[in-house]
């Protein structure tokens, strides 16, 4: 799905990321890289199998849009636990079949506890605040002078009731007058239903399609 | 006679008493070395019965001995009772003993004192005992304890905190052989089993307690009965004859108790009856589950001193606590279940010689049937069974790592334990390996983790090596899952109880609700907590607590289809029934009331689509589940969308498409072939199973609820339970947690046994078929059950008032 930003033309990926094709960036929010390991560490035993999705579709991102650079909108790394040898090992060898293209890590509150990734890995780690075009990068979604924001943090979903009392809660795409927040990319990360209000507007991905909900006015 | 016996004999006589031969039985038969169960339908005597008879062998003892005696009681609020009524005997007589309390409540120093020197006797819960078991030197600390007592084993049988008690019970066994168990009761239709489940299979003592008193089970009955309503749930039809009853028990010196079956006609009832009788104010009070521990224990307080007219109140005084001045109880709507209306009919008269009462007060027409359903079911002593879980493997799961905290286990050993107890008597080897492998290294699917660690194999035995994953999980400990709740407050922080999240959720600020008696308006929420302040008296918001709709009991339902039957062959007698005699005569006049034997279908055309009405009288968890089912079928021999209603008593299917009700469809309907399955897709089970799945993950240690005031740290492992669930239905999905997630929710929500019987007694049963012209009294209820859905409260009324005077068409003529 297209749209135009900021005077920039963006793609919704249904993988739940953001594309800037001028600048061949990709922009992924919250993927909580090793949580499942974290809640392992903690004697929580949660079978493997989520990070080699994420990191499949990450793959499946990069194929389907040719993109040079990467942006992870903080939440990078879930804690320090998370720091676990089979995590670091799957994601650095994902990092050596795609050394090509540039990751820039905007450091979010995970991130400050959990640390930097290991510098053998390439990534520019960067505060929030940092402005490429018309865009402010961001990990909390709070206006910005600097810019239109781009965010994460909220891990935002909308709920949406059909007839018969069915009701469906989807990770969703979330553009307000200032910031836009980004669903969360980590597959073993919850959602906080948001409300959002007349003139936003919202996408969600679902089953391979990203489609516009209409806000009512 | 023993020295002993002869104190004990001596305090009677100054008490004026003389024992029961009952209670001469225990006493004798734990002398022998015995175990057992006492039942009996109310209280007297059955504590003194258990309890004297460890104070006897322990009587010659001129200190107070080590632990002896362990007690466990369902409720942590009845434990400061079950102490005052331990000491009374002990001090009277001038023993040692000491007596002791432990519970969730029990602060710290206290906790730590206990540690140092443990009391003779100790009261507990389930949970703090596993709390016990779960800290090093358990053994140390337990092992010379000679008797448990389980009181209210009722309550626990049946349940999760039951299997963690028999849990228990086995590590104490193994301490000591000649551990001796002794359980108290209520009445039940299993009691065999009830006992069995307590002593682990080993022989025992089935002892009666002293003969029923009489209980007596009446209905009351409005003057105007013909303006009787044929549908709702609340009552206030009874309003006027419920507070005339109230001042009437009063004259006597009485106090009147209340019940009705949820929290949210508690507090309307509480309303309705200031309202109705301002002047009340003060001695009237509210009692239910949500409210502030402060509010019921000076509700309780009240009751015991008699202070109060009246208390409306939920199954929150269903148990335990002697409240003699309770002359009268009142059930509002239906009873549900025999042995559940003995139960709170034995909260009045509670003293030795008087009679316990409780009236019914039917809140629709066919609730008059029910009253004498479960008079007739009391008479026969017709009282439902416990149904038992099956090794339930969340238990299993906490019971390890409880285990393997306090002092660690060997394999062998702790599986010849659980396999001993009741509820995992066809624990499989494959069963036990997987639970165990899933505590020690996350089961199969982490074997290559080695970032997991809870349980290891160190020093000989498997333990949990981890300080702070073995505090976690003490704090984690039982299996009382409670919905997700937040605190409701004043502005100025003073606390009222809590309410459900997701009422809450689907409030606004400025939203009102009626709680704890009081009708607030929400002003905001913060951090869990709900602020409220006082609303102005006109819009009203009821709370819908979840959990309430407990169906109609097979032994209840039978009889009244019994009591059908009589009124089909001009045998009903009772006043109830004459009361409800128009209303069955326009039944039978319109459609056909079923024989015993006989299973009713309606049909019926409408505006609104063709009806197909079913009653198989199997209380509405079955009904649901058969509605779906039923549904489902249909829809396979023609594409059809159904709007589905049920009740206690049947179910209707609404439908733009007609169907042909033949003995070859309705054959079809009936078939218990591939039922799981159909039920399966018919209802979304996977949905359902998710819901459930926050009970096991929370039992099985899967998703923490942190500690109060907890840290960063520990909110990095906190997960929705739904969150768990998919992670393991995409990546793990044989896992044996899922699989028991779905079998709880069958037969939690759905009853999947009994709807199977169910189907199986229909079957047999003679099919009629009646096209009904126009609504039937069995049908309407239904009908209106679907209008709520669909229709505002107004229009709802104005239709059932138009509807009724249809009605009233015929049975006038």
């Amino acid at each position: 799905m297209k749209i135009e930003l900021a005077g920039e033309e963006l793609w919704l990926l249904p993988e739940k990321a953001l594309y800037w094709p001028r600048e061949k960036t990709l922009f992924v929010a919250d993927i909580h890289f090793g949580k499942v390991a974290s809640f392992r560490a903690a004697g929580i035993p949660l079978p493997p199998g989520s990070t080699s999705a994420a990191l499949a579709r990450l793959t499946r991102c990069i194929a389907q849009t040719g993109a040079r650079r990467i942006v992870f909108l903080g939440d990078f790394l879930h804690s320090k636990e998370a720091r676990a040898a089979q995590t670091f090992e799957r994601f650095a060898e994902w990092r050596s079949q795609h050394a090509g293209v540039a990751i820039t890590l905007v450091r979010g509150n995970h991130d400050d506890k959990a640390g930097d990734p290991p510098a053998a890995w390439n990534i520019d780690c960067v505060d929030e605040g940092e402005v490429i075009g018309p865009f402010c990068l961001a990990h909390h979604p709070e206006p910005d002078l600097r810019g239109y924001v781009l965010a994460g943090h909220i891990h935002p979903a909308i709920y949406l009731d059909g007839p018969a009392n069915d009701s469906l809660r989807l990770a969703c795409f979330w553009f307000g007058a200032y910031v836009c927040v980004l669903p969360a990319f980590g597959e073993f990360t919850g959602t906080y239903a948001v409300k959002p209000q007349a003139g936003d507007r919202v996408f969600v991905a679902a089953d391979g399609e990203v489609i516009e909900i209409r806000v009512p006015a | 006679m023993s020295a002993a016996g002869k104190r004990i004999d001596a305090w009677f006589l100054s008490k004026g008493w003389s024992p029961f031969a009952f209670q001469r039985e225990v006493w004798q038969a734990y002398r022998n070395g015995e175990s057992g169960l006492i039942h009996s339908a109310t209280g007297t005597g059955k504590t003194l019965a258990a309890w004297l008879g460890p104070l006897m062998e322990g009587a010659s003892s001129t200190t107070a001995p080590p632990l002896t005696v362990l007690w466990i009681t369902p409720m942590r609020a009845l434990s400061a009772d079950t102490r005052e009524s331990l000491l009374k005997p002990l001090t009277e007589m001038g023993s040692p003993w000491t007596v002791g309390l432990r519970t969730g409540d029990t602060p710290a120093s206290e906790r730590a004192k206990q540690n140092r020197r443990m009391p003779s006797a100790l009261i507990t819960t389930p949970e703090s005992l596993s709390l016990m078991l779960s800290q090093p030197g358990a053994r140390d600390s337990l092992s010379s304890v000679k008797t448990v007592v389980v009181d209210e084993w009722h309550e626990l049988l049946g349940t999760k905190r039951g299997t963690q008690t028999e849990l228990a019970l086995a590590r104490l066994r193994r301490w000591n052989p000649a551990l001796r168990v002794w359980g108290l009761s209520a009445t039940l239709g299993n009691l065999d089993q009830a006992m069995q489940v307590l002593l682990a299979g080993a022989p025992g003592r089935l002892v009666e307690g002293v003969r029923e008193k009489e209980i007596v089970i009446d209905t009351l009955i409005p003057r105007e009965v013909d303006k009787f309503p044929w549908a709702g749930h609340l009552g206030f039809a009874m309003l006027e004859e419920v507070a005339r009853e109230v001042d009437a028990i009063a004259e006597t010196g009485g106090t009147t108790l209340i019940f009705t079956n949820v929290r949210s006609q508690a507090e309307l009832w509480y309303q309705a009856l200031l309202e109705a009788r301002p002047e009340w104010a003060g001695d009237l009070a509210l009692h239910h589950g949500s409210l502030d521990r402060e509010v019921r224990d000076y509700v309780e307080s009240g009751l015991k001193e008699g202070t109060l007219k009246c208390v409306v109140a939920t199954s929150s005084l269903d148990l335990g606590v002697d409240f003699s001045p309770v002359s009268r109880v009142l059930q509002i709507g239906s009873p549900k279940g025999v042995a559940r209306l003995l139960q709170r009919a034995g909260r009045s008269g509670h003293s030795p010689g008087r009679v316990s009462r409780v009236t019914c007060v039917p809140s629709h027409a066919f609730e008059f049937i029910e009253a004498v359903a479960a008079r007739k079911a009391a008479d026969r002593g017709k009282i439902e069974s416990r149904r038992l879980l099956q090794k339930p493997l969340d238990v299993l799961v906490q019971h390890l790592v409880t285990i393997a905290a306090g002092d660690g286990f060997v394999e062998e050993e702790l599986f010849d334990e659980v396999r001993g107890c009741y509820a995992y008597r066809d624990l499989s080897y494959e069963e036990w390996s997987w639970a165990l492998e899933f505590v020690v290294r996350g089961g199969e699917a982490l074997k290559a983790y080695p970032e997991y660690r809870k349980v290891a194999w160190e020093e000989e035995r498997f333990r949990v090596p981890d300080k702070a994953i073995a505090r976690r999980h003490r704090m984690a400990i039982g299996t009382i899952v409670s919905d997700a709740s937040m605190d409701v407050r004043y502005m100025n922080g003073s606390r009222l109880g809590h309410v459900e999240e997701s009422f809450i959720a689907r409030l606004s600020p400025g939203d009102a609700f009626t709680f704890a008696g009081r009708t607030l308006e929400l002003i905001r929420v913060r951090e869990m907590t709900a602020y409220v302040k006082p609303a102005p008296q006109n819009k009203k918001l009821v709370p819908r607590w979840m959990g309430s709709k407990m169906p109609l009991s097979t032994e209840l339902a039978m009889s009244l289809r019994e009591r059908l039957q009589e009124f089909r062959d001009g045998k009903s007698e009772e006043p109830e029934m004459r009361a409800v005699a128009r209303l069955l005569k326009v039944q039978r006049a319109v459609s056909r009331i079923p024989a015993v034997r006989e299973l009713l279908l309606e049909q019926l055309e409408s505006r609104e689509g063709h009806h197909i009405f079913v009653y198989p009288f199997a209380g509405r968890h079955v009904h649901m589940g058969m509605a779906a089912l039923f549904a489902w079928r249909l829809g396979q021999i023609k594409p059809a969308t159904f709007s589905i209603s049920v009740n206690e008593y049947g179910f209707e299917l609404l439908s733009a498409t007609s169907f042909a009700l033949n003995r070859d469809l309705i054959g079809r309907m009936l078939s218990t072939e591939r039922l799981l399955a159909s039920v399966l897709e018919s209802l979304n089970a996977a949905e359902l199973s998710k819901r459930h799945f926050r009970e096991i993950a929370r039992v099985a240690g899967l998703v923490f609820q942190g500690f109060p005031g907890a840290s960063k740290t520990n909110k990095q492992v906190q997960a929705t339970s739904g969150l768990i669930f998919d992670v393991f239905a995409r990546w793990d999905k044989d896992n044996p947690l899922l699989a028991q997630s779905q079998q709880e929710v069958l037969e939690r929500e759905l009853e999947f046994s009994r709807l199977q019987d169910s189907l199986g007694e229909m079957q047999k049963q003679r099919v009629t078929v009646v096209r009904a012209s126009r609504p039937t009294p069995f049908c309407f209820p239904l009908m209106v059950e679907r209008f709520r859905e669909k229709l505002t409260s107004e229009k709802l009324a104005d239709r059932i008032a138009r509807m009724q005077t249809a009605f009233d068409k015929v049975a006038g003529g």
